[in-house]
This record gives structure tokens, C-alpha cells and sequence, in this order.
């Protein structure tokens, strides 16, 4: 893929900045051949990838040459897009909101700096993936437990840091986050909460201390480079007890919300309890074409066929119970006598104790990449797009919220993918499109279907809490209260910790003072 | 996508020994997704049928095509950078999956 330069950087400057960074890392480290910009193109966009082509990639491995590339980046006005690992699939993986961008590859930054067994913390750097960090427990016999997301190809600083969820008692992973240390624009380190205490002993346990709290602050936006994160970790529970099951009616999701949800703000469900539609458990078990050969949505005939061969139901939900047996045993009672006011359901129990094997269906955290089947769902080259809204946890919210997403994924050709995670006080309904990159008329759909999904859900006042990089300015604009008070509010602070514009430009819609044109 | 696997199916097999440490490469990079049960295996034994969905046990695999699909990435797979598997690397991991076999 050929070379976009930067927005308002000549190619000379750019050669210049090129040679540059490339003292600072070394050549291996800078990577911009036609091919290596083919390698962070998002692979799985809905659409043309390029229209988010990078120009280059850097990929140090110290905050003293991130420090040093900022240094160069300021001078000649090179935008850099940090990211982790790159495995934000169906949201832009690592591509930047604007074509010519270089990246700032974090990944060979890996070190597991940290991991605290008494007090249930880590402190790593952003290259850890997933499966680094459960390597390190496991090998070392450390008994903390991770949350893990369902594609755990990724980063554990990069998942906190977009807001990454999994189904654990530490599900919300932005959450659990607990000081980091970050370069600013202007490469200036800090350290945040009581980090900022150059010998505090308490760093990754406590996240609120003396004055303003940044650690949120650094989560889905663009004013500083994240080199260092605390995380709390699991203490390992003396036992699991795991209680699935179907329920065969798609208006079931009214009731089954209404049952889940009190029991998870009383604390008789201590995580993020998931319910899931037929069509999503289909994805990760065969692909659509045995099904259905149609172009348009599967009609509910071919739906309700599917969910009888696979044995799954029109939505299906898994709640676990952590901790001591006896009190799993008394909490799944009153789970079980909850359900039975609505229905008779047969409930798949799995039993896992301290001592045995770990295994995902136990609610251990076990990391995998299974989740990747979906992309598989249509054939020809697959990909996917997330579109996640936050709503009231009430039934009443939930069907209606189903009720227009399906409507909505049906008129654009799709079949509606979807499932609601329950917090305490709200639902995050996490819908996905999956097309197949090779059919252009489907990609159009599902752009378009995207940008429907925005404006129903803000015009119903629910929120999304992420977004691919083609659509965070319209998610941006939704954000309306006093005229878009908080979106000025981020210009005003990226103006002011990075004056020359050059972290980022556009993540979460946060455009610098001379790109605000862009817009979209 | 498709004439691209259909020529790789028709080029003949490195002759070369596998490099020092190319299984291990192999374990550590690909292993994840392109191991018994990994998401790579499933979707290839959907698309190409179980007899290929072990890439580890393939001999049908060219090394420039190879090297092609980790660097472009191939139908749902996404492409691999330089920095996530080094040029030496894929060397090591490409000699492995073409080693003369009995």
C-alpha cells in the first residue's frame, strides 16, 4: 500500500522525521514498507481499510525512546496513534481516525513488571496480552484469577483502556484499573494517584487519593501515552459452581433481565452475567450457509430450525457462583427459585473446586481466541462491527432495545447478533454486524446500519461506550448535553496538554485545535 | 483469495531442514489460533474441510505463500506486523511448516 503522508506534512519533513525515530528505535523498529502498512490497515473494516492507512510504524521499546519520539513528532508535526497490541477487532483494530498517521507500536513493551499474590494486583506494561499474563500465573503458581475478554488475542492494558468487558466478577475492566504511569504530549512523565508519591507503598491499591483522579481520564482518549498500568487480579475462590441455560422465546429477554438483574445488585450474582441470542451461540458453532442460503436476514422459520439442531435457545445465559461451595450452594438456590416463578427451565450445572484443572466453563479465566469464529458467520473475507449501548438494567429497556436493534440489523440484510451484559444498575447490549468484506453491498449496509443504530439509541437516550474508529465523531455528537459541553470540554484539555495536535487526532472524537475541520 | 491458494497448492514444498527454533516460534506465535482446537483450525476445517484445517501437518504450504498470508493476512485471518513476528521469525516458522517430511 502506498505512502499517505501526514495532513499538512511535506514529504521532506516526513523523510526527515523518518530518519529521526529510526536513531532513536533502530531500522528493524521502523516499519514502512508498502507491505508493513498493509499490516495495520484494520482487517476487518467495513469498507475501504485505506481510508485509514497509516503512513509508518514505530515500535519502541522504553519510555525513554517514547519520550524521545514525541520529541521528534512535536517538531515536525507527525500525528502518532499509540496503541497496545492492535487486537481491538470489530473496532478499528490498531488503525488511526486519520489516513498518514504513524503508529506507535507498543507491543514490544512487555514486561510483567509486578504481580502481587497477597494483595491481588499487577502492574504491567501495555505489550502484556492476555494469554502473557495467564502464562506467568500459571507458570508460577500464582493463585489470582484474570477477567479475560471473549478474544483474548490482546492487550491487558489495551482492553482496560477501551473499556473492555468479560463476564467475570471483574468484568468491567476499567474498573479494576488502578494507576498508571504516562507520557504527555510533551513527554513529560507522570504517575497517577498515589503514584504521583515518588516512594508511596501503595500504588496499585488504592485508586483515589489526593486531588483530581486522571487514571479515567487516559481511558478513550488521546492525551497521553499509558506505559505503565495497575491492575486488581482475582483472588483464586475456593469453588465455582455454573448454572446455564436456553429459554426458547425472544420476548423471554424481558423477564429473564428482570430476574438477573436484582440478584446482581443485591450481590446474590457477584458478575456480569451474560445473556446471549441463538444467533450469536450459532456463530461460534457453523457457519450461516448451512442454515440458510439466502441474501436477506434468516427468517424466524430457518431461526427457530437452527435452535433446535444446535440445541440452544432464542437467548441463553450462563450465571456462576465464586467462592465458598456452601454459599455458592444457598445463592444458586435462590437463582434457581427466581427462575421458577417464570419458567421450568433445565439448568446445566458445572462444578469446579480449588485443585482441579482450570476450564472456561468452570468461570475460570482462561484465555482464547474462539471468539474469532463469528467473522466466519457470512463467508468470503469476514469481519465484524460492534455497536454497544448502555441502558437502564429493567426488562422493559431490554426488549425494547432488542426489539428496534433487530428491526434495524433485519431492514440492512443482517441477522441480529446480540447480547446484554448485566452490571449492577445497567445493561450493556452488545450487538454485532458481521459481513463479508468481499461483498460490497453488504459493507454499504452495514456503515448504514451502524449509522442508524447511533441515531435510534440516542434518540431514545441510550449511550454507546465504544466505537470503531469510523464512527467516534457521530457517537461524539450524541454526547449533547449544553451544546456538547464535555466534547469541549476534551478539545479544551487536548489543546492544552498537547498543543501541536500530535497524539491521536479524532480518538473519541477529540480533534486537535487545527483538525477540528475534520469532524464528521 | 482463491487462485492465490490454488497456485499454492500446485508449488512443491521447501526442500529446506527447518531452522533452529522454528517449531518454537511456531508454538509461541501461532499455536493460539492454528492449534487442535483453535480458532484458525475450526475456520479452515469449515472452509477447506478437516484434512486441512492442521496447517502444523500440512505439505501443501509453499513458503512465499506463506510468508504472503501472514503479512496480508487471508480471508478471516488478520495480517501479521513485523514487530508482532519478526522477519527472522516468520523464516524460522515458514522453514518449520515446510520441512522434508516421510
Amino acid at each position: 500500500m502506498k505512502l499517505t503522508l501526514p495532513r499538512g506534512v511535506s514529504a521532506r519533513s516526513f523523510d526527515q522525521a523518518i530518519n529521526a525515530f529510526t536513531r532513536i528505535v533502530g531500522a528493524q523498529w521502523v516499519l514502512n514498507t508498502d507491505e508493513d502498512r498493509t499490516t495495520y490497515l484494520d482487517a476487518y473494516a467495513p469498507g475501504n481499510a485505506e481510508t485509514y492507512a497509516p503512513s509508518a510504524a514505530i515500535a519502541p521499546q522504553s519510555v525513554e525512546e517514547i519520550q524521545a519520539l514525541l520529541k521528534v513528532a512535536n517538531e515536525y508535526k507527525i500525528p502518532l496513534w499509540p496503541f497496545s497490541r492492535g487486537k481491538n477487532l470489530g473496532y478499528g483494530a490498531s488503525a488511526p481516525c486519520m489516513a498518514g498517521t504513524v503508529m506507535l507500536d507498543l507491543s514490544r513493551m512487555k514486561k510483567i513488571i509486578d504481580v502481587d499474590e497477597k494483595l491481588a494486583y499487577c502492574l504491567v506494561e501495555p505489550g502484556v496480552g492476555f494469554f502473557d499474563l495467564y502464562e506467568h500465573l500459571q507458570k508460577n503458581n500464582i493463585k489470582l484469577w484474570m477477567s479475560i475478554p471473549a478474544n483474548a488475542w490482546g492487550s491487558v492494558i489495551g482492553n482496560a483502556m477501551d473499556r473492555g468487558l468479560s463476564y467475570t466478577p471483574y468484568g468491567e475492566h476499567s474498573k479494576r484499573v488502578c494507576g498508571m504511569e504516562v507520557v504527555l504530549p510533551n513527554g513529560d512523565v507522570v504517575r497517577t494517584g498515589l503514584g504521583a508519591m515518588g516512594n508511596n507503598v501503595s500504588w496499585q491499591l488504592s485508586q483515589n487519593a489526593f486531588g483530581p483522579s486522571w487514571d479515567q481520564m487516559f481511558m478513550q482518549s488521546n492525551f497521553g501515552i499509558v506505559t505503565k498500568m495497575g491492575l486488581h487480579l482475582m483472588p483464586e475462590p475456593e469453588a465455582t459452581l455454573s448454572l446455564s441455560a436456553s429459554l426458547p422465546n425472544s420476548d423471554d429477554i424481558e423477564w429473564i433481565i428482570d430476574t438477573l438483574a436484582p440478584l446482581r445488585l443485591r450481590g446474590v450474582i457477584q458478575h456480569d452475567a451474560n445473556v446471549g441470542n441463538g444467533i450469536r451461540a450459532a456463530t461460534l458453532r457453523s457457519l450461516r450457509d448451512e442454515w440458510y442460503k439466502g441474501k436477506g436476514p434468516m427468517p424466524q422459520a430457518v431461526i427457530d430450525e437452527m435452535h433446535k439442531k444446535l440445541g440452544v435457545g432464542a437467548w441463553n445465559f450462563s450465571v456462576r457462583f465464586y467462592g465458598n461451595e456452601e454459599v455458592n450452594d444457598a445463592n444458586a438456590k435462590i437463582l434457581r427459585r427466581e427462575i421458577a416463578k417464570h419458567s421450568a427451565v433445565e439448568f446445566r450445572e458445572t462444578r469446579w473446586q480449588r485443585g482441579q484443572p482450570l476450564a472456561r466453563d468452570s468461570g475460570a479465566a482462561v484465555p482464547s481466541v474462539n471468539a474469532l469464529q463469528v467473522v466466519n458467520w457470512r463467508g468470503g473475507r469476514g469481519g465484524h462491527i460492534g455497536f454497544s449501548p448502555i441502558s437502564p438494567a429493567t426488562g422493559a429497556h431490554a426488549i425494547k432495545q432488542y426489539r428496534v436493534a433487530r428491526k434495524r440489523y433485519e431492514e440492512h440484510g443482517f441477522d441480529y447478533f446480540g447480547s446484554f451484559t448485566i452490571r449492577e444498575r445497567h445493561l450493556n447490549h452488545v450487538t454485532l454486524c458481521v459481513y463479508d468484506r468481499d461483498d460490497a453491498e453488504m459493507t454499504k449496509n452495514a456503515r448504514s446500519l451502524m449509522e442508524v443504530l447511533v441515531k435510534d439509541s440516542a434518540a431514545d437516550g441510550y449511550g454507546e461506550y465504544r466505537a470503531h474508529v469510523n464512527y467516534m465523531d457521530h457517537i461524539a455528537d450524541t454526547y449533547d448535553f449544553n451544546h456538547h459541553a464535555l466534547w469541549r470540554l476534551n478539545e479544551t484539555l487536548k489543546d492544552a496538554v498537547d498543543p501541536n495536535g500530535i497524539l491521536a487526532p479524532g480518538k473519541s472524537g477529540i480533534w486537535p485545535k487545527a483538525m477540528r475541520g475534520k469532524r464528521a | 483469495m482463491k487462485t492465490v491458494a490454488g497456485v499454492a497448492l500446485l508449488l512443491l514444498c521447501s526442500s529446506t531442514f527447518a531452522a533452529d527454533g522454528g517449531q518454537e516460534a511456531f508454538t509461541a506465535r501461532c499455536l493460539k489460533c492454528h492449534g487442535d482446537s483453535g480458532t484458525g483450525t475450526v475456520m479452515l476445517a469449515r472452509r477447506l474441510g478437516k484434512e486441512k484445517s492442521l496447517i502444523e501437518s500440512r505439505t501443501d504450504l509453499a513458503p512465499e505463500f506463506i510468508r504472503h498470508v501472514v503479512r496480508n493476512g487471508i480471508v478471516s485471518m488478520p495480517a501479521i506486523t513485523r514487530v508482532e513476528v519478526t522477519d527472522d521469525e516468520l523464516k524460522a516458522i515458514t522453514q518449520y511448516l515446510t520441512r522434508p517430511r516421510p
